[in-house]
């Protein structure tokens, strides 16, 4: 258990991107993002959507900030939310870290 | 009743198929003697797929028989991401060569699934009835090459499920993203041949612990998707979600069908046409596609069981199979007055050590006997 922990953290520096096979995009008849890829969909809430639109080649960090200034929240506060989202994605397969 | 929107198409371009897998699910009798000389055509699917995005649709599969044959196959992908879709291939990779994977790939091919009989050249043969193995070894390297991701799809039966690990090997070899090891569902062919192909009691327990480990063991590796043989279990399973709640189908003449077994299955039931109505009216307003929609048609026991809204009373197919009437509760259900007659089959399997090991091949759809 601990050993998958540790294999789950995310780096600072590190860039997520879409795993291969997968899109992300505007499902025309919610309005809303989703995920597509092989064996499903996943519709996406706000957060998710809000951060994999800017998983394009920036680091984490990045993400943390771009996303905290576009909504003057606390940077410290939202880290911990872009983590969990983005390990939960890890897990699923859908992102990779760069 | 609110009428829920589809999420994915399963677009089954052929009946034509070069291998005769004894489990094929395909119809063992055609509706009419054009289901093989009148296919859609290329604008007539590019119209079935611009209305199936409209409808909400975001995933389309190609299938069939053997979706390769259809030369136009790639301009079908290019539409299908024209029009937004999520795109992938089911196929036995005959007829995979190198230009062919480069236009799919252009034409925007999302993933594809390559199915393979054993990881064994001479058993998987003997299954396919035909020198297939090879071709597909070839096929999934081209698709690794091409950088698409690989799913491999193994159907289980009796004749392949003690070689789990084997298969499962065959698939770490090729890189594969994904294997799904299917227990055959009895349906078409596999319906006729099933006193060969269902495993017994005894490899079904092992198959699933072999299953369960290498699961664990390839956690973040290689997806593993193992499908349970349902004659042994003692709920159904929860069919396509519910009847006309996510799915559909068009097969190769353009009938629109809530499953693809549905047509020859429940042979009463009329299916309507995609050249004579539009899909929209056929998904929202046609009475096949309404007929088991929700929870309402259920009969006892299902109709007052608080596992409705999770199984739905299982599939369709299989009741009218066993009973005659598709509206009966799934007869793999313990709770089901048709129980019986799954047990019986499971009896016959597991009191004996003769088992038959005699199959028809899937024949030439050409060759196929008509209904009426
Ligand atoms: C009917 S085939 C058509 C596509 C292609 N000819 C192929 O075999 O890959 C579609 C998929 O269903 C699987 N399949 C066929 N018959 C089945 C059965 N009776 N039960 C479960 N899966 C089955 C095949 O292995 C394949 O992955
Ligand atoms: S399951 Fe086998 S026989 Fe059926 S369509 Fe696929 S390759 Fe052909
Ligand atoms: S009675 Fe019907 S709803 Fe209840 S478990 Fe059996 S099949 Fe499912």
């Amino acid at each position: 258990m601990q050993f998958i922990m540790r294999m789950l953290e995310i780096a600072d520096a590190a860039k997520p991107r879409l795993a291969r096979g997968v899109r992300l995009q505007i499902d025309s008849t919610t309005g809303k993002s989703v995920l597509l890829f092989a064996e499903g969909i996943l519709e996406l809430n706000e957060t998710a959507q809000e951060i994999l639109t800017r998983c394009d080649g920036r680091t984490v960090s990045e993400i943390v900030l771009a996303l905290a200034e576009e909504y003057d929240a606390d940077p410290m506060a939202l880290a911990a939310d872009v983590r969990e989202t983005l390990i939960d994605l890890q897990r699923r397969k859908l992102i990779e870290l760069a | 009743m609110t009428v829920p929107r589809p999420y994915a198409l399963l677009a089954e371009l052929t009946y034509r198929c070069p291998l005769h897998c004894p489990y094929c699910s395909n119809p063992v009798v055609l509706k009419s003697a054009t289901a093989v000389t009148a296919e859609l055509t290329t604008d007539e699917w590019r119209r079935v797929i611009r209305e199936a995005a409209a409808l909400g649709v975001l995933q389309i599969g190609f299938s069939g028989g053997e979706p390769l044959a259809r030369r136009d196959l790639a301009d079908l992908v290019h539409a299908a991401r024209e029009a937004n879709l999520y795109t992938n291939l089911i196929t036995s990779g005959i007829g995979l060569d190198d230009d062919r994977m480069r236009a799919l790939r252009d034409a925007g091919l999302d993933s594809v699934q390559l199915s393979f009989q054993s990881d064994d050249t001479d058993l998987a043969d003997e299954i396919a009835g035909a020198r297939a193995h090879e071709r597909k070894l070839n096929a999934a390297a081209k698709i690794r090459a091409a950088g698409i991701p690989l799913s491999l799809n193994f159907v289980i039966h009796r004749r392949n499920i003690d070689r789990l690990p084997q298969m499962i090997g065959l698939a770490e070899m090729l890189r594969a993203e994904r294997v799904e090891l299917a227990n055959a569902q009895f349906y078409g062919w596999a319906f006729l041949n099933r006193a060969a192909l269902l495993p017994t009691r005894e490899q079904v327990v092992s198959a699933r612990e072999i299953a369960t480990t290498a699961k664990a063991r390839l956690a973040g590796k290689i997806d593993i998707f193992y499908v349970l043989p349902d004659y042994y279990e003692s709920r159904p399973k929860p069919c396509l979600n519910g009847w006309g709640q996510r799915y559909l189908t068009v097969n190769p003449v353009g009938d629109v069908l809530p499953c693809p077994t549905a047509s020859s299955a429940i042979p009463d039931l009329h299916f309507e046409n995609v050249r004579a109505r539009a899909l929209d009216w056929i998904w929202r307003e046609s009475e096949s596609f309404n007929r088991f929609r929700g929870t309402e048609w259920m009969p006892e026991p299902c109709q007052s069981c608080p596992q409705k809204e999770i199984d739905f009373g299982g599939c369709r197919c299989q009741a009218a199979l066993f009973t005659g009437n598709a509206a009966n509760t799934d007869p793999v259900c313990t709770l089901s007055p048709n129980r019986a007659g799954v047990d019986a089959v499971l009896g016959d399997l597991n009191s004996s050590s003769d088992h038959a090991c005699d199959w028809t091949c899937r024949m030439n759809p050409m060759k196929l006997p008509v209904s009426q």
